[in-house]
């Protein structure tokens, strides 16, 4: 926006301009593949004269008869100099731009050159994103980003990640970045229905993973993802920008003839990318013969040959659709976007069906000075899911089914019904095809923004967005189900209800000026309100009369006939407080001689959730950048195109705790009876967190080599915490901000080089490494134990620890020492800290070798330094389980454990976490213009999570099963999780 | 020039800003709960009534589940014990912590659960005080705080107290020791005059005001120095005056079925004096009573449900069954009345013909209902021994069938035995019963200065006679040497009371608590008394971690 004030401005001056001598100098811009582009502004070197394309991509410019060069540029390519001393028709052909210095990075309410950017912000393109199997955005940056670590939570498509900027910030859940979509802040929750098959449902298999609040953006849609990290550039977000900003800008119709994208790919499962190692048949014989198990009166061997594991999994075709037209003029652009995909999970069964639609607009009135802009996002998604809970107790759930599953023991009978439980485990394909729980939600996404030009300079902008999302949620699990207490007989249901509204109002004003000759400014100042509403509905039932035995079934499910269920809870309805937000911000940047930059900004965030005390916080930052290589001596230096020096400091917050918690409540409880429910806090603020970073940007070697470093020292005070509530008392937790310390440092290293770029070859190459130290100070509290660990035989016990002068989440067991004579586990009597759960390193690979038509692309990425928590063979297949005829772990093989060994917690089930993992591989056949009518088609194939290097045992050590206690937040903890699969994908894409 | 312009941009900044500051206060609407005011306005005189209840609802759960209070006061005690059976009841270790008293200053995680649940309930009835409740109302309130000090006095020998509409920012006073005793017992004192005489034993009521006040006299001396409890006259007098006036009121009787006391049925036993109730197919506030059984019986003791019908844990020892004397087997028939009928055995309508479950201390060979023998998940014959591990880790074939299993409240089979778990099982959880207000009085007599021996014994023998039991020809209080000494008024009301949270208490009055009994060695004064949670600690510098916890 603001590279067209500059424009407009330019235009201005144009007039202004009386020069004696004139030519007129024409020509073409089109890209490598010759469309031709519109819009792309061409200046005459060493003036400030220019003119922009029209959407056939010509262009006609006066310029002084001595002239000798044009500077053409446009948004995403290599900005590109041509020489018109003996020429008056020129053709220019622009290169997409690489890491190029000249991308415009896009900032909160606004955007700026790369390389007048004083803040630590890392910024994708669409053409970097990963590639492969996405079902949402964040996918598309895995290990892209130095210092931004992806954690799926579950190989469920479409499932909740992980996301950490630079480390852990906060103590509690919640500790997800905000996400901007085109300049609307999104709340961050779904409005998928939660699902607590927990105590309250009489039921064991606890609650079951979240959502990805992304699933409605299209990845297809997306024009690049900004990634900002440090205080000068989230401080302009306030109470909400500690966790770092994810900016999410959609692509826009551009000017010239109407173009359709068309895009489709197809991709299948294709086995685990990390099989989890249970006994085989054979083994499993063997090691009954082993244990004296094989002279029991009723025989653990059932005389059959399955694999459970591979019984539960599908290899189904998926497919997606994506089709866009987009075109307009200089006065309108539009474009309109559709999305149609059906992705089958791992588990059979489960899959995600997205039918996404975008219409975006860009409308120019009053001879450009007004423009009109909005986005409008229709969504639908239809979720199918597993029984694959999180916090499933000694019940378990489909996955420890199938870990348990006796291997010699056939799924179905002769009568070709599934067969019962085999001692005691549920038989999976059973569950598999008893259990229906299928979340539907609508979403609805609109924004629209005015922006007018006030006189030169200076623009006022309204936007006003609206995120609306609507969620139904049926859960039936049949009672014709064998094995599960509970169900089996019963039969159970859920309905369960969600929404979610958000609003924003934002009011930006912002001027650009030159002051002097050689200092410029721009000035942003602005008020936005935020507002969001959130609410959810749940309704029990058990004990139907239908499909309570497999031979009667009817196809009908739970519930589509809820009342004939004996006993139905009643209706429990929440409905979160409202939070508002109400917002002054300003930012002014100063460029002087592109040499020196300096940015500071400010917001006052007044939200509805902090304590009357307390309502408005402040959040200031300042930036500053040294371009070294525009000083002069520098300048003669060849090999350095650009480097940069840059520092900041600036202070952030975190409101992310429960609406209300700073406010007395009094709720509504069961039968007739009202109690308080809250300790009231009116001093409640949001948590602070002072950040300081310096950073390098550099540029060698024609712009072939480029990257960054960055350090810095993030300082959490103030941190919003669950603190014991001082009994008696209505709750055993209140929220306080405590006075303790939560430090995160760290540095993060990126590189990336043109190694080889002739037409015949290229090769790109990109590499990212990020250090992170985590450590909690001043933490005057007793420690607070959290990750629950599951299962038969450890409940009640918690694997991790928030203490002083340790890292958050820091696992605290006790140290096993091997066994005793008679096979028992010695085990210390205490817990003693035993290793780090967060990732010390993180590191990406990227690389793209093309031949002609045909690239290649691979993608890597690990983490190393961390430990993971194997809750699944501690409580599922440990060796204990191999009498009761359930399938154990394979390392029982040669083990010196007792078989009645109990089962404890312990430093035993702790695992190095180090993995590399080969994300993603794509082999790309670009025909290039096919005919008359197709362009750019391009042919694919590639693999995702084709392989992962670790030592960890568990199906993917990029694990994060929510075991949070009391809220307080879990890391790395393996228990029965929804597995990963390797994918193969192939499709095609071309443009008409 | 520039300068101006900048001048130029202040009335469209000031219009932006005069525009957004009227648009929120920013007060929070907090939808679906209520702010005090609201509460207040809003609820009125009935609201009062609506917090009542929700203390009410604080008093069930913990109860009612074995893994709450009851692990607390029982598995600690020698008559409770949940041993590790290979896979399954390891829990980080804190059963055995329990029975073996090893556990230290962070304890299990079920004291600090319980610490918390009760103080829940001393807050919900403190708040009811500050909704302008009528006296009865606010009766009731103290005595359901009363109970909750009561609790928590004898599990951490101190509490916290609040005045009606205290800051909870601020730490409350603590009472610890006599004042603590005092402050329960002024309490109690003051009320009784405004508590009905019947009020239906789900509600307070006079009696089991008075039934708390007796238990508060019996254990001052112990409250006040656990390692060697003296017993005041004047507090035993005030115990045989306070019980005598409810035996005298002839309002209670014994059961003609002990079992009945536990029954689905029992909310009308003429035992009660305090229950928490419940309703059987109704899940609205149940208070899970049902893992009074679930947490003891087999995997498979339940055919419908086996492999998962029980959980297989919580068990009793041989010294235990011992105490009832046991001069033959029970017959096992209906008509059996040869035994005191509290070691069960025996067949309960509507229970063993359905399931094959027994009444009370389950032993030896398991039965179905059809007479078949129950077998365990390995398919060997499912026989309860007592040939417990010394390290309670079970390793060996047995695993699953050691422990004496106590099905005292009879499980509930109604609905086609769908309330047989789940959290519908309509057993009303006895809190109070009468027959420990008889027991209460002949200890009283048996300590008082003027010890009444003979009136004790009659007492006993009178409650012995409706178990179908024999007379006691002599009793002690106790005998030092050997915890499980049968003739004695402490294995009288391990007889009567077992399972009901009282024994750690009774252990500790009748200064045995630190002796050797099967499965603990003999252990020092530190647990006497739970340590105080470390977080709890941290919140309110005026509770005082307790001595051995340091």
């Amino acid at each position: 926006m603001r590279k067209k004030l500059l424009l407009s401005g330019l235009f201005m001056l144009f007039c202004l301009l009386t020069m004696a001598q004139q030519r007129t100098v024409t020509g073409t811009v089109i890209s490598k593949d010759g469309a031709p582009l519109a819009d792309a502004s061409v200046i005459v070197v060493g003036q400030k004269t220019g003119v922009r394309t029209g959407a056939d991509g010509t262009f006609s410019i006066n310029v002084p008869s001595d002239a000798k060069q044009l500077q053409i540029s446009y948004v995403g390519s290599e900005t590109q100099k041509v020489d018109i001393s003996s020429a008056s028709n020129v053709t220019v052909t622009l290169q997409a731009s690489s890491q190029s210095l000249t991308d415009v990075v896009i900032i909160g309410y606004g955007s700026v050159r790369k390389k007048d950017l004083t803040g630590a912000v890392t910024s994708i393109k669409a053409k970097d994103f990963n590639q492969g199997s996405i079902a949402s955005p964040d996918q598309l940056l895995q290990g892209k980003v130095s210092g931004l670590e992806i954690t799926n939570n579950s190989g469920q498509p479409g499932a909740a990640t992980t996301i950490k900027i630079r480390g852990n910030n906060s103590i509690r859940a919640g500790n997800n970045p905000l996400y901007v979509i085109d300049g609307v802040p999104l709340d961050g929750r779904t409005a998928k229905p939660g699902l607590n098959f927990g105590s309250g449902s009489g039921l064991d298999f606890g609650t079951t993973p979240e959502s990805n609040p992304l699933l409605y953006i299209n990845p297809n849609d997306i024009a690049q993802v900004d990634v900002l990290k440090d205080a000068s550039s989230t401080a302009i977000y306030g109470s909400r920008g500690a966790n770092g900003i994810i900016v999410i800008t959609t692509k826009r119709g551009t000017s010239g003839g109407t173009k359709i994208e068309f895009g489709t790919k197809f991709a299948s499962n294709a086995g685990y990318m990390h099989k989890y190692k249970v006994l085989s048949t054979d083994q499993f014989r063997t090691a009954l013969h082993t244990y004296s198990l094989d002279t029991l009166t009723n025989s653990l061997d059932h005389g059959g040959d399955v694999d459970a594991l591979k019984a539960i999994t599908q290899s189904s075709l998926s497919q997606e659709y994506s089709l866009a037209l987009s075109g307009g003029n200089e006065t309108g652009k539009f474009r309109v976007s559709f999305l149609g995909s059906q992705n089958f999970g791992f588990i059979k069964k489960t899959s995600l069906d997205k039918y996404l639609g975008n219409f975006a607009g860009e409308y120019n009135f009053l001879d450009k000075r007004l423009t009109i802009n909005f986005d409008v996002i229709a969504g639908h998604t239809t979720e199918n899911m597993g029984l694959v809970s999180n916090t499933a107790g000694a019940g378990g759930n489909l996955i420890s089914y199938a870990l348990n599953w006796n291997p010699t023991a056939a799924f179905t009978t002769s009568n070709s019904l599934y067969s019962k439980a085999v001692s005691s485990v549920p038989n999976p394909l059973a569950v598999i095809n008893g259990y229906n729980d299928v979340a539907n939600v609508n979403v609805f996404l609109g924004n629209i923004s005015a922006a007018l030009k006030l006189t030169k300079g200076l623009e006022y902008k309204f936007l006003y967005a609206i995120n609306h999302g609507a969620g139904k949620r049926n859960t039936s699990i049949d009672g014709w189900i064998d094995g599960i207490n509970g169900v089996s007989g019963i039969g159970d249901a859920a309905i369960s209800d969600a929404y979610l509204t958000s609003e924003t109002f934002t009011n930006t004003l912002t001027y650009n000026t030159t002051l002097t000759q050689n200092l410029s400014m721009d000035a942003l100042a602005g008020y936005e309100y935020w507002k969001t509403n959130y609410g959810n509905s749940s309704l029990f039932a058990s004990q139907f009369n239908t499909n309570l035995d497999q031979q009667s079934r009817i196809p009908i499910l739970y519930t589509s006939l809820f009342q004939n269920a004996k006993t139905q809870t009643p209706l429990v309805t929440f409905v979160d407080p409202t939070t508002e937000i109400q917002s002054y911000f300003g930012r002014v940047n100063f460029n002087l001689s592109s040499k020196y930059y300096l940015t500071g900004t400010i917001r006052a965030d007044g939200s509805s959730k902090f304590g009357a005390n307390n309502k408005y916080g402040y959040f200031p930052s300042v930036g500053a950048k040294w371009n070294i290589s525009n000083e002069n001596f520098l300048k003669s230096v060849i090999i350095i195109n650009n480097l940069g020096l840059r520092a900041s400091w600036g202070i952030t917050g975190n409101q992310e705790f429960p609406a209300g918690a700073s406010q007395e409540q009094f709720n509504s409880g069961s039968y007739s009876s009202f109690g308080q429910s809250n300790v009231a806090n009116p001093d409640l603020k949001w948590e602070k967190t002072t950040q300081v970073n310096i950073g390098l940007d550099y540029s060698l070697l024609k712009n072939r080599i480029y990257g960054s470093f960055d350090y810095y020292h993030k300082t959490t005070t103030d941190i919003l915490f669950q603190s014991t509530a001082i009994q008696p008392a209505p709750a055993s937790i209140f929220f306080i901000n405590l006075p303790a310390h939560l430090i995160n440092s760290g540095v993060e290293f990126s590189i990336g080089a043109t190694i080889v770029s002739n037409s015949n070859l290229s090769w790109d190459a990109s590499f990212n490494i990020a250090h992170n130290k985590n450590l909690l100070k001043d933490f005057a509290q007793a420690n607070i134990a959290t990750a629950q660990v599951s299962g038969q035989g450890v409940s009640g016990t918690l694997a991790q620890i928030i203490g002083n002068n340790e890292p958050v989440n820091v696992f605290y067991l006790k140290q096993f020492g091997g066994f005793d004579q008679k096979g028992q586990q010695i085990i210390a009597d205490q817990p003693t800290f035993q290793g780090d759960p967060n990732p010390h390193l993180l590191y990406g690979f990227a690389t793209t070798l093309r031949y002609n038509k045909l690239s290649l692309s691979v993608n890597a990425s690990g983490a190393s330094g961390f430990y993971i928590y194997n809750n699944t063979f501690n409580s599922v297949t440990n060796i204990s389980n191999l009498q009761n005829g359930k399938n154990v772990d394979a390392s029982i093989i040669g083990s010196p454990e007792n078989i009645n060994a109990s089962v404890a917690v312990s430093s035993r089930y702790l695992e190095k976490g180090d993995y590399v993992k080969l994300r993603n591989a794509t082999l790309t056949w670009a025909f290039g213009d096919l005919g008359k009518y197709v362009k750019n088609l391009n042919v694919f194939v590639g693999g995702s999570n084709l392989f992962v290097i670790t030592k960890f045992t568990g199906f993917d050590p990029e694990v994060n099963v929510d075991k949070n206690q009391n809220g307080y937040p879990s890391r790395n903890i393996e228990y029965i999780p929804y597995p990963t699969p390797r994918i193969v994908t192939f499709g095609f894409n071309l443009s008409l | 020039m520039n300068l101006s312009k900048l001048i130029k941009l202040y009335p469209v900044l000031l219009i932006t800003i005069v525009v957004g500051s009227g648009c929120t206060k920013l007060d929070q609407n907090l939808n679906s709960t209520l702010t005090k005011d609201q509460a207040t306005n809003a609820l009125g005189a009935n609201g009062t009534q609506l917090l009542l209840q929700t203390a009410y609802n604080d008093v069930g759960n913990p109860y009612s589940d074995p893994g709450n209070i009851l692990a607390l006061e029982e598995v600690t005690g020698d008559e409770t014990v949940v041993p590790t059976r290979a896979g399954d009841w390891d829990d980080n270790g804190k059963w055995r912590a329990l029975k073996q008293q090893t556990f230290g200053p962070d304890g299990v995680d079920l004291i600090i659960n319980q610490f918390n649940s009760l103080n829940k309930l001393n807050f919900d009835a403190t708040n009811v005080l500050a909704f302008a409740p009528s006296k009865g109302q606010a009766a009731e309130a103290r005595f359901l705080r009363a109970l909750s000090l009561y609790q928590l006095l004898d599990l951490f020998g101190q509490y916290p107290v609040r005045n009606p509409g205290d800051n909870l920012l601020n730490a409350p006073n603590v009472y610890r020791g006599d004042s603590a005793v005092n402050f329960i017992i002024n309490e109690l004192t003051a009320i009784i005059p405004d508590l009905p005489a019947t009020n239906g034993m789900d509600k307070a009521n006079a009696d089991a005001a008075n039934m708390l006040l007796m238990r508060c006299y019996l254990n001052r001396g112990a409250f006040n120095n656990r390692a060697a409890p003296t017993f005041d006259d004047a507090d035993m007098q005030k115990v045989i005056t306070l019980g005598n006036a409810i035996i005298s009121s002839k309002k209670y009787s014994y059961s003609a079925n002990y079992f009945d006391n536990f029954s689905p049925n029992n909310s009308s036993s003429k035992e009660g004096i305090f229950a928490a109730p419940n309703t059987s197919g109704v899940a609205t506030n149940n208070t899970g009573i049902h893992n009074m059984w679930w947490a003891t019986v087999h995997y498979n003791s339940y055919k419908p449900l086996a492999p998962q019908s029980g959980w297989n844990g919580f068990s009793t020892v041989a010294d235990f069954y011992n105490s009832f004397d046991i001069k033959g087997t029970p017959t096992q028939t209906p008509a059996d009345t040869a035994l005191d009928q509290r070691i069960g055995g025996r067949y309960y309508k509507g229970v063993t013909d359905v399931s094959g479950l027994r009444t009370g201390l389950l032993i030896g060979q398991q039965y179905y209902a059809d007479g078949s023998k129950v077998k365990d998940r390995k398919g060997n014959l499912l026989i309860f021994g007592t040939n417990f591990s010394p390290d309670l880790k079970e390793t060996g074939t047995n695993l699953e069938d050691v422990g004496i299993r106590v099905l005292k409240y009879m499980p509930d089979f109604s609905g086609n035995g769908k309330n047989y778990g789940g959290g519908t099982s309509g057993n009303w959880c006895m809190i109070f019963r009468y027959p420990d207000v008889v027991l209460m009085v002949a200890e009283a007599k048996m300590r008082a200065a003027a010890a009444d021996n003979a009136g004790a014994l009659t007492l006993v023998n009178g409650l012995r006679a409706a178990r179908g039991a024999a007379p006691m020809t002599a009793m002690a209080l106790v005998n030092p040497n050997n915890v499980a000494d049968p003739n004695t008024l402490l294995a009288e009301r391990g007889r009567e009371l077992y399972w009901e949270t009282v024994r750690r208490t009774d252990l500790i009055r009748f200064g045995v608590f630190m002796k050797p009994w099967a499965l603990k060695p003999a252990s020092d004064e530190t647990h006497l008394v739970f340590p105080i949670p470390s977080t709890a600690l941290a919140a309110n510098p005026n509770l005082i971690q307790n001595k051995g916890y340091q």
